[in-house]
């Protein structure tokens, strides 16, 4: 691997490389989420399908029928419907957390992973990662908790004030400020899961505690490299409802849903960017010797920048 | 009293050199026949009061000490030994009646849990004189005609000892000191600003043979008799003052204070308001009784809202003026209340507090929702003063209705609410969301504090008013109803109509008897729903083999099923629509249960649609009024697919962060 590429190239280039697993990835996520909206198609079609009266969703968007359908007491109640997305996105996070052991040593790979590796890698690191991502929740959460707790007491305290838009820029900044820890602590995490991956060792609290020395190690560039494509996200995500809004006529349903699809595909694209980032700073970091832990990992070798 | 007599008391009220007073004790007063706030040579209405009132606000305690000198002119036609008073501002108070139903209902509101003791209201009488009788503090008694609640300190009575005779005068000078609440609903204080609204001890209303003056309740607003106002109000000298009426004068005084004296005419309240903060906008409508002008008091945040305010206020009034009659004051005063103060959209004679914040975008009409509103307020409670306890639907409800009728003129039906990024709502849209929940729950004639909850209340006495006028419109014509809410307007105003007084006008205008509507939509909670049950077409040869069915050339026997599913019967028209294009209109007097119709033609029913015209608002659910023969699913699966992009998003975010 160049040790100048930046990170971000090195990541998009690991990405590029590994497409499927972004689109097997994302075919569970609109697969999960068809089966969470089948409630709300149900009744949607239930009430719709026969009546005139249902124009005004497709040509253009009566906000006042959309509610008025939301209140039948055919269509059910909001629970009826928001329970089952719920559900199938709890699905998808279990999926994530099955498969991404895989995708993380397919990443790290310089050939294309067999299939029988990569469903190795899972089944042998579904107990680690479960076990990080009730660390990272616990952290994470108690971080949050006590970083929203001090943005309330912040934001009442503007409220205090005549100064109307005081609260809302405090809010603003203070939820930008915690996103930004969450997304360090993220990062940090995301290292620690390479490690677990890579090294292949069952010591959870070790690859926490390497993951965050080499977090420290590289903080600056891998946290920039997160920012940006974090910003690319976003644009990803406003750029689609724009496209969305601009160019698929109201009636187009099909229109409607390639745009939407799409800028699905690429959303989930950006977090996979994020992790290929993170594996190809983790192969900096072993590939490069430094005072404290110059060392390698048996077998391993550094993902090629191609 | 009849609308003859009552105009003719109007003018000799006006004409004349104010009569003298004819009790002992208020020797020599009256109520002056002032026309200096009004676009009219002579008094406009029966003028029962005159209030005169010098008060002084204290900003860092939020309170208010006063007297005021009150004149009240006994035209019930039989002598008075009691009056009644509305302390209102004592309903802040945590055992009180607004606060227990506020806690009762919990439908909204602010969270009454956690209210802070310095943020009560209170409004206490240092003394009570009666001119000629004496002094009366100690014999005041709280009374509570609504409910068994002692604690409720909302209405005071006094016992004259010598009674009113009729026409004749008395005179109170009363001592008052108010404690304005945090700002939790209409009146009180938030940061330093202060909107003072139901502020001083005003007098009940003698209505129907007896005094009504209900105790302050959670939903209801207010009860008044016409008359003068002259009001001064001392402030420190850095506020920024508006009021009802017009500013007679202003005066700097030694101790950094600044008095500022009012003069109102045939109004029946008077609000005020205080803010270091407000910018002044200045504009003129030109009405057709005069020019009258506008002092918008906005916040600095909103600043660049103030030419957005006076657009929709100057569009707002020419309408009115037009269609329902004019706009008889020589000022409205419209105020940007402090954000999240809950003194937004509220309403008292020539003074209206509007509802905006510093993002709101222009597809987003909440500011000129709040605004038109607040301004029709002027016609349906400032002028046609009806009892908004006894009769929320006729101000709100009324209300409503022109509003639906105004803001749908001016920005169009289907996007008077809401018109940006492709999202779109109207006026009608808003009020049949609010209703469609509460529809039979109760009727529009109900005393306010007497629905199911305040769900019940704003769904009811705002939205189905509105609804039901509108889907009178379709009985009776677009046209006659505006020709009979016009007729009201002028026959009303500067008095206190009833329920009844509104309906007789209507039939009156449209000249047919609508009692069998009133009877349901008003009187009643019968709900409307028709639905269109089911279409059938059938080969007429369908017994024979090998039928080859061909578009314009096979014929078929239609059956259509209409049904009355809700037990309010109204005449309808049903539309069948062909795959030949053909159009057959039938029409229903609803009376039985369903009704079936058949055809033989050579084309299938394509749709069937129940009030193709949509002149029926009050239809509880307007997906049934329409049947499509062949199922479209397009409309379901845009749907669907914005649901499952949005749960697709909600998935990844998940395992974003967690995994």
């Amino acid at each position: 691997m160049n040790g100048k590429t930046s990170l971000v190239a090195a990541g998009a280039a690991i990405v590029r490389r590994n497409k499927r697993y972004v689109v097997w990835f994302y075919l569970l996520n609109l697969a999960f989420a068809h089966f969470g909206a089948s409630s709300f198609s149900d009744a949607a079609h239930g009430i719709l399908d026969h009546s005139l009266y249902a124009d005004k969703l497709l040509h253009g968007f009566s906000l006042g029928v959309f509610l008025e359908l939301l209140v039948r007491p055919e269509f059910g109640t909001l629970p009826s419907a928001t329970h089952p997305a719920m559900l199938f996105a709890v699905v998808f996070l279990l999926a994530s957390l099955l498969f991404m052991p895989g995708v993380l040593l397919g990443y790290a790979s310089d050939h294309g992973l067999p299939r029988d590796e990569f469903f190795r890698a899972c089944g042998r690191n579904v107990w680690p990662f479960v076990r990080l991502s009730l660390f990272f929740t616990v952290f994470a959460g108690s971080m949050a908790g006590i970083l929203f707790a001090g943005l309330n007491a912040l934001v009442s305290a503007a409220d205090k004030t005549s100064n109307e838009r005081l609260p809302f820029f405090t809010q603003l900044i203070g939820s930008v400020f915690i996103l930004l820890v969450l997304t360090i602590i993220r990062m940090w995490f995301d290292v620690a899961q390479t490690d677990v991956v890579l090294r292949d060792q069952p010591a959870v609290r070790k690859s926490i505690v390497a993951g965050f020395r080499k977090t420290r190690r590289k903080f600056g560039r891998l946290l920039g490299s997160y920012l940006v494509i974090a910003i690319v996200a976003m644009a990803v995500l406003v750029t689609g409802i724009l496209l969305w809004y601009a160019i698929a006529p109201s009636s187009s349903v099909l229109g409607a849903f390639i745009i939407g699809q799409a800028t699905m595909l690429l959303l989930l694209a950006t977090r996979f960017w994020q992790r290929a980032t993170a594996v190809a700073c983790y192969a900096r970091e072993i590939t490069e010797p430094v005072a404290d832990e110059g060392r390698s990992i048996p077998g391993f070798a550094a993902p090629p920048v191609s | 009293m009849v609308v003859g007599l009552r105009v003719g008391v109007c003018l000799l009220a006006a004409l004349a050199v104010p009569v003298v007073a004819q009790t002992d004790g208020a020797a020599g007063v009256a109520i002056p026949a002032t026309t200096s706030a009004i676009n009219s040579a002579t008094s406009l209405s029966q003028r029962v009061v005159a209030y005169d009132m010098d008060a002084k606000y204290n900003a860092k305690t939020h309170s208010l000490d006063a007297t005021e000198t009150l004149t009240y002119h006994n035209l019930t036609g039989q002598a008075l030994d009691t009056l009644p008073f509305h302390l209102y501002l004592n309903g802040f108070q945590p055992t009180s009646t607004w606060i227990r139903e506020g806690k009762r209902w919990n439908s909204y509101g602010p969270d009454l849990g956690t209210w802070d003791p310095k943020s009560y209201g209170a409004e206490e009488i240092k003394s009570f004189e009666v001119v000629g009788q004496g002094d009366f503090t100690s014999q005041l008694q709280f009374i509570h005609p609504d409910d068994e609640n002692k604690d409720d300190h909302t209405v005071v009575q006094v016992h004259l000892s010598k009674p009113i005779p009729a026409d004749g005068y008395v005179q109170f000078k009363i001592k008052f000191r108010d404690q304005f609440p945090e700002a939790l609903a209409r009146t009180g204080w938030n940061h330093d600003f202060v909107l003072g609204g139901q502020w001083f001890p005003k007098v009940g209303v003698w209505w129907h043979g007896a005094w009504n003056c209900h105790q302050f309740h959670f939903d209801t607003e207010f009860f008044a008799d016409f008359g003068v106002y002259d009001v001064k109000l001392t402030v420190p000298q850095y506020e920024v003052v508006g009021a009802s009426g017009i500013e007679v004068g202003s005066v700097n005084n030694p101790d950094g204070t600044k008095t500022v004296t009012y003069h109102g005419d045939d109004i029946h309240d008077f609000a005020w308001t205080a803010s270091p903060h407000y910018l002044i906008y200045n504009d003129t409508f030109q009405g057709s009784m005069g020019p009258v002008k506008l002092r918008f008091l906005m916040q600095s945040a909103h600043w660049g809202q103030a030419e957005r305010h006076a657009r929709i206020i100057k569009e707002t009034m020419e309408h009115f003026d037009r269609w329902y009659g004019p706009y008889p004051y020589k000022t409205l005063t419209i105020v940007d209340p402090e954000p999240g103060s809950a003194a937004g959209g509220m309403e008292y004679p020539t003074f209206i507090t509007g509802d905006t914040r510093w993002f709101i975008p222009k597809g987003l009409l909440w500011p000129e929702d709040a605004l038109e509103h607040e301004f029709g307020h002027q016609y349906w409670y400032g002028m046609v003063a009806t009892n908004e306890f006894e009769d929320a639907w006729m101000d709100e409800g009324v209300n409503q209705y022109t509003q639906i009728k105004i803001l749908d003129s001016i920005f169009g039906a289907s996007t008077s609410l809401v018109n940006m990024w492709g999202l779109t709502a109207g006026q009608v849209d808003q009020a049949r969301t609010g209703y469609e929940g509460v529809a039979d729950l109760d009727p529009l004639a109900k005393n306010g504090w007497q629905y199911a909850d305040s769900n019940s209340y704003g769904g009811i006495t705002y939205f189905k008013t509105a609804l039901s006028l509108l889907t009178l419109e379709g009985v009776i014509g677009e046209d006659t109803m505006r020709r009979a809410m016009h007729t009201y307007f002028m026959r009303y105003r500067f008095t206190h109509p009833s329920k009844e007084d509104f309906l007789k006008t209507i039939e009156d205008v449209s000249g047919q008897d609508l009692r069998w509507y009133f009877s349901q939509a008003v009187y009643g909670t019968q709900v409307l729903d028709y639905e269109v049950m089911k279409i059938t077409s059938v080969p007429v040869d369908w017994y024979k083999e090998n039928l080859n069915e061909k578009k314009g050339e096979t014929e078929y026997v239609s059956n259509v099923w209409v049904r009355r599913k809700g037990e309010f019967v109204i005449p309808i028209d049903v539309e069948v629509k062909f795959d030949n294009g053909d159009r057959v209109r039938e029409h229903w007097d609803g009376q039985d249960r369903w009704v079936r119709y058949a055809y033989q033609k050579k084309a299938r029913v394509e749709s069937v649609e129940v009030d193709p015209d949509h002149k029926i608002y009050l239809d509880r659910n307007n997906f049934n009024n329409s049947r499509i023969a062949e199922p479209n699913g397009q409309p379901a699966g845009k749907l669907t697919n914005y649901w499952t992009c949005i749960s697709q998003f909600f998935a990844q975010f998940l395992a974003w962060w967690l995994v």
